[in-house]
């Protein structure tokens, strides 16, 4: 009878209704094979309780954990410790490539102003090269753009 | 309502008195050890994942209701935190010798144990590990909490959050297990009828 064998470790525990217990020990008059069952159960308990006690705490044990625990309240305040970082970390991490690109635009923005402010300026080559923004390649270019004036 | 010692202190704690949280330190820190070091068998591993329970129970204690007793609240803060740390997968029990001969239980420890005694207290010590270590977590956690920190069916079911009747279940599978897996230290050495 499996649904008195499922019984029989709380039986052993003491942890039967007084009802159950009553049912399954009136089981267990009549039937070796569950009556085996229990004194298996019952031996593996002795066997159990007779373990080697678990390690005891250490003596620093105490003055060590005060230690933790006085460390971690001085730490930053616990509503930045709890922010979820793991997924906070991804979004700082776009803001400030948000923020460096929206400074990048912004100088971009200002350059732009500045040239159609001083466009006159920029109409000679030697004023624009004097800011140092052109390069070699652009200044050749440009040096020979009076060539392309004479073509039909 | 009137209140366990350890509800009552876990109040006054959250009431601003340092020297409650002190007091329930004391009180359980044995018994977290020896629950912590069931599941990673080492004796520095386990003092170190004890703190950490009381660490969160310090966190957690403007979270704690008088209603819940504080035995079970700790087991769940205890339980989570050591399944947690072994889903790491980084302490399983240690490698345990080879334990398949019968034992003579007369050597099993005692008041004063002697060397042969303690080897063979050891090697219990290792096959419960395996066993502890095989079981299912469920398993593992009930089968803990009854057979080492004398917890109630009806306690084991609060820090899971399961019935009794699914707890009685969980133990008694477990306990089917440790009969089979400790065998070798039993009386007849392993003959179960």
């Amino acid at each position: 009878m499996s649904c008195v064998r499922e019984e029989l470790t709380a039986l052993c525990d003491g942890a039967l209704e007084p009802a159950a217990r009553e049912r399954v020990e009136a089981h267990l008059a009549g039937c070796a094979s569950c009556r085996a069952a229990r004194a298996r159960i019952e031996a593996t308990l002795g066997t159990l309780a007779r373990l080697p006690p678990p390690p005891e705490p250490s003596p620093t044990f105490a003055q060590r954990f005060q230690a933790r625990l006085a460390r971690q309240e001085d730490a930053p305040p616990r509503f930045l410790a709890r922010l979820p970082w793991r997924y906070l970390a991804p979004l700082a991490a776009v803001g400030a490539a948000a923020a460096i690109l929206a400074g990048v635009g912004l100088r971009e923005r200002r350059q732009r102003e500045f040239l159609a402010r001083h466009l006159d300026l920029f109409e000679s080559y030697e004023a624009v090269a004097s800011l140092g923004d052109v390069d070699e390649a652009d200044a050749e270019v440009v040096a020979h753009l009076h060539e392309l004036e004479d073509r039909p | 309502m009137v209140l366990d010692p350890d509800a009552a202190l876990m109040v006054a704690f959250q009431r601003g008195d340092p020297s409650a949280f002190r007091t329930l330190f004391e009180r359980h820190a044995r018994s977290m050890v020896a629950f912590c070091h069931h599941f990673v068998r080492d004796a520095a591993r386990a003092e170190e994942l004890a703190q950490d329970v009381f660490l969160k129970l310090h966190h957690a204690a403007p979270s704690y209701r008088p209603s819940a007793r504080f035995k079970t609240f700790l087991y769940r803060i205890a339980s989570n935190h050591c399944l947690n740390e072994l889903r790491r997968g980084e302490y399983g029990a240690r490698a345990a010798e080879p334990h398949g001969e019968a034992v003579d239980l007369d050597a099993l420890p005692g008041s004063a144990a002697t060397p042969e005694e303690e080897a063979v207290g050891d090697a219990l010590g290792r096959a419960v590990a395996e066993l502890l270590q095989r079981l299912p977590e469920r398993q593992r956690l009930a089968f803990a909490m009854c057979r080492f920190q004398g917890l109630s069916y009806e306690e084991i079911a609060e820090v899971l959050e399961v019935s009794v009747p699914a707890v009685k279940s969980l133990i008694h599978r477990a306990t089917e297990a440790a009969a089979e897996a400790l065998a070798p230290f039993a009386p007849d050495g392993g003959e179960a009828p």
